[in-house]
């Protein structure tokens, strides 16, 4: 298009950024203008990350122990922006997708059976993210068989008949419904006194109980799907190496945001459920025992935090699946084609959303050991694309100059080593 | 599998590597690693084997002369030794699982992008030719180790046969490397393509193959695509050009298209660019550029025939037929004085069948429909409904006429508003 000859010629952005939108070219705004152009990835992929199982273990997790588990997520902070740096840089320097590069440097056999393990936990996750909007819609008093099939409906639609560019504005307005978590938080009168000494005074307890949840916390946190997730975005925007400083501002801001959210729904449950001794098992356990005790209000904005929270995963879980599954393949994989032109993509995608859905309605469906082995394969499956991701990240072919430096992979290895040491330890403890 | 010595046999790649080497005693050598092909042949003929020595660090390579069966294992006569150094690769050659096997491909009859999962290969004689690429999923299932399995399964489940899918190797344009982007056989291939599905490809790509895609194409291909991609795609593809090159291509497009890449680079380097085009073609480009992108002036192009009304009719088809190769359109002519005073309007059907000693000043229609600079895209596209034109001049105050807005220009714009 031509441009009117105004005095600053835009900028062209990346290839989802917006187009022709002016930038300033100096300083501080200039900065701040191309952040908020470029970012999105990071932010969307951190949010997605406190679906409903999420919310669930964050809710046990505080009001099972307390605050005594809060100061983890300060090493899971760290170690999710380890992992998604290197995710971000992959792919604003190779231009490619994970599941590509895994698929060109591992060979078919390998991305075969990693792609089969993917789906199976991501359709679990599709299953725990429908019961969480059922759940927190039958706390606003609507039956299950009416709000999943229209939420199932809803999301197919917004991304099979919707463009991308609508997708992901819907999606970033939605991470702003995170807030109401925070809101919750502040509604309680927390004490700032006692939450600062918990986190200066770390405590484990070696019970089976307080380990099972502190994996739990780092297992639902940092899952399989989200770096194919991130780094496929990141190419999606068409980022430069130039670019990349945003990229990693956003990776490292979207890392911080989702243990700001995972705090305040620990505090939250904590201060409430906790003091006053409630056991619960679930998300709407924890929304409803906080009405007696927090106000009904309080109530009202975990339901909607989950539903927001369950609705947003289930749309982008299932993406990304599809999305990755087919790169790895090489199916026409776009939700710029239609149905005909990518069938193995939009089926797989329709197959999660339906299967997800349609179990939640099965009155007698037994959700507990479904979500208990999709979390166990979710456990086998991070070490295994964590270490494919070592490699990958450390191959000069692919990276140029952009290799890890020798404290990233020792920060990477440490990481990868307490995962598989947390995930070996998780399913162990679970079959005896 | 027996191989009697004038026999054909089809094999495929995945089960040539990591086969056993044995010399004719029955020795062990090595395994295979890799087959090398001389890629310039229609169907290339392996040439050498890269294997792994027995007891060896490295790999090695040898002459594919030395097979003599190629059966449960690959049987060598004289004792495999190694010929050379396992990374020289010759010009023309390619290493088949390094560079193709799990890649991405360029399907140029069906214009898709798509992964190989398989490579099949035929055995005449004693050569060995590549003729077909799997993108399959039978392919990719015996890959995985369970062709078998998933055969039975859908005959049993589906009552389904799965068949191969093959792509026949002369319509396969490799992407993982430069080098083979450069080959001549390629850029034959690549230019088979409509310039719309082509740039659809380009578009599809990563970063780094999209470059080295695009610059592989000839001028006019290039030019070509590059009108039919993305805008964004566009500009990153022109930054990474240097100024003449990118002059070059520039000036192969219709000067509305050149405006508006031209308008979305960042100053300096349009600047550059304009610098190193041909005189007439950037005076033309600069004026567009003055005008809003959405509105008439913006739509236009400047590459469109004038004839005074004067000219005969035999005069303005010998006018077409000389000038009209750098013509965005010859649908109809536009008569006009001196000053460019825009006074009536020819179509081609009415030339062509007009009495060649006709005046165009006799034969023009002047109820001219025209609209000016800066009318909004909206106004312009009723324009084209109602009067069911292919093209519309636009003019400014005095009449002048300016250029003319090609149906396909507004299509572009009105697109996206049609649910395409």
């Amino acid at each position: 298009m031509v441009s009117n000859g105004s005095s600053t010629p835009p900028i062209p952005l990346g290839t989802s950024g917006e187009r022709g939108k002016e930038i300033p070219r100096k300083g501080f705004w200039k900065t701040l203008a191309v952040f908020f152009a470029l970012f999105g990835p990071g932010i969307i992929t951190s949010n997605v990350d406190n679906d409903a199982g999420g919310i669930t273990t964050y809710s046990l997790a505080g009001s099972e122990f307390g605050l005594s588990l809060l100061w983890t997520l300060i090493p899971i902070t760290l170690a999710l922006i380890v992992i998604q740096e290197m995710c971000a840089r992959m792919g604003v320097v190779s231009g490619k997708g994970l599941s590509d590069l895994i698929r060109e440097r591992f060979g078919a056999r390998a991305t075969f059976y990693l792609m089969i393990a993917l789906f199976l936990t991501n359709l679990g996750n599709a299953v725990s993210n429908f019961a969480g909007v059922a759940a927190s819609m039958e706390i606003f008093g609507v039956s299950k068989y009416l709000s999943v099939p229209l939420s199932a409906f809803f999301v197919w639609w917004l991304v099979v008949k919707g463009s991308y560019k609508s997708v992901e504005k819907a999606f970033l307005v939605a991470c702003l419904f995170y807030i109401s978590y925070i809101v919750s938080g502040f509604m309680v009168n927390p004490d700032w006194g006692e939450i600062t000494a918990q986190f200066l005074n770390p405590t484990v307890e070696f019970t089976p109980q307080y380990l099972t949840l502190a994996v739990g916390v780092v297992g639902t946190t940092i899952a399989p799907w989200m770096q194919f997730y991130l780094q496929s975005s990141v190419v999606d925007k068409g980022l430069k190496p130039d670019d990349y400083q945003y990229a990693r501002m956003d990776v490292v801001f979207g890392s911080i945001i989702v243990n700001i959210v995972a705090f305040f729904i620990i505090l939250l449950c904590a201060v409430t459920i906790h003091q006053a001794g409630i056991q619960i098992e679930t998300a709407k356990d924890a929304a409803l025992a906080l009405a007696p005790l927090a106000g009904k209000y309080c109530t009202w904005l975990f339901a909607f935090g989950l539903l927001n929270a369950s609705l947003f995963a289930a749309s982008i879980l299932p993406l990304s699946t599809a999305y990755t599954i087919c790169e790895a393949f090489g199916w026409e994989s776009s939700v710029n084609r239609k149905f005909a032109e990518a069938p193995q993509f939009y089926g797989l995608y329709s197959i999660m959303i339906i299967l997800g859905a349609v179990v939640i309605l099965f009155p007698d469906v037994p959700l507990i050991p479904i979500m208990f082995y999709s979390q166990v394969i979710n456990g086998v499956l991070l070490p295994v694309i964590l270490t494919f991701m070592l490699i990958l990240v450390n191959d000069r072919r692919i990276m140029g100059k952009f290799t890890n430096g020798w404290a990233l992979n020792l920060i990477s290895l440490i990481t990868i080593a307490v995962l598989i040491f947390l995930s070996g330890a998780m399913i162990i403890t679970a079959i005896l | 599998m027996a191989v009697s010595p004038n026999s054909q046999v089809f094999l495929f790649l995945s089960q040539i590597l990591g086969k056993r080497i044995v010399d004719s005693a029955g020795r062990v050598q090595g395994k295979v690693l890799d087959l090398v092909v001389a890629v310039a042949d229609l169907y290339p003929p392996v040439t050498a084997i890269l294997y792994l020595p027995e007891r060896a660090k490295s790999p090695a390579r040898f002459s594919w002369n030395k097979v003599t069966h190629i059966a449960g294992q690959v049987v060598v006569s004289p004792p495999a030794s190694a010929d050379a150094p396992s990374g020289n690769l010759g010009e023309g050659e390619l290493l088949l699982k390094e560079s193709l096997l799990d890649k991405q491909i360029v399907d140029t009859h069906g214009a898709k992008i798509l992964r190989v999962n398989d490579l099949h290969l035929l055995k005449v004689n004693h050569n060995l030719f590549l003729i077909h690429v799997d993108v399959g999923f039978r392919g990719l299932m015996r890959r995985v180790g369970l062709e078998k399995a998933a055969d039975k399964f859908f005959q049993w489940f589906f009552d389904y046969h799965l068949t191969d899918h093959f792509i026949p190797w002369r319509f396969v344009q490799p992407l993982s490397s430069p080098a083979l982007l450069r080959l001549r056989v390629a850029q034959d291939r690549l230019s088979l393509l409509h310039p719309a599905d082509l740039a659809d490809i380009i578009e599809e790509l990563d970063i780094h193959k999209r470059t080295a895609v695009f610059q592989s194409l000839d001028v006019e291909t290039a030019a070509e695509a590059l009108e039919e991609t993305d805008p964004k795609i566009q500009v990153r593809l022109i930054e990474n050009l240097n100024p003449a090159k990118a002059s070059d291509i520039i000036e192969e497009m219709s000067p509305s298209e050149a405006a508006d890449i031209l308008g979305d680079l960042p100053k300096e380097k349009a600047e550059g660019i304009l610098k190193e085009m041909e005189k007439g073609i950037a005076e033309d480009v600069k004026e567009l550029l003055e005008h809003p992108e959405e509105k008439a002036g913006g739509l236009m192009t400047t590459a469109f025939p004038t004839l005074p009304p004067q000219a005969t009719a035999r005069e303005a088809m010998e006018f077409l037929r000389h000038e009209g190769e750098n013509l965005d359109l010859i649908d109809y002519l536009y008569v006009a004085d001196a000053e460019e005073h825009l006074l009536g309007v020819v179509s081609l059907r009415d030339l062509l069948l007009a009495s060649p000693q006709t005046v165009l000043g006799d034969m023009m229609d002047v109820r001219v429909v025209a609209v000016r600079l800066e009318e909004e895209k909206e106004e312009i596209a009723d324009r084209f409904a109602k009067y069911g034109l292919k093209a519309i001049p636009v003019v400014d105050e005095e009449n002048h006429v300016k250029g003319v807005i090609p149906f396909k220009s507004l299509l572009e714009v009105v697109a996206p508003q049609l649910g395409k």
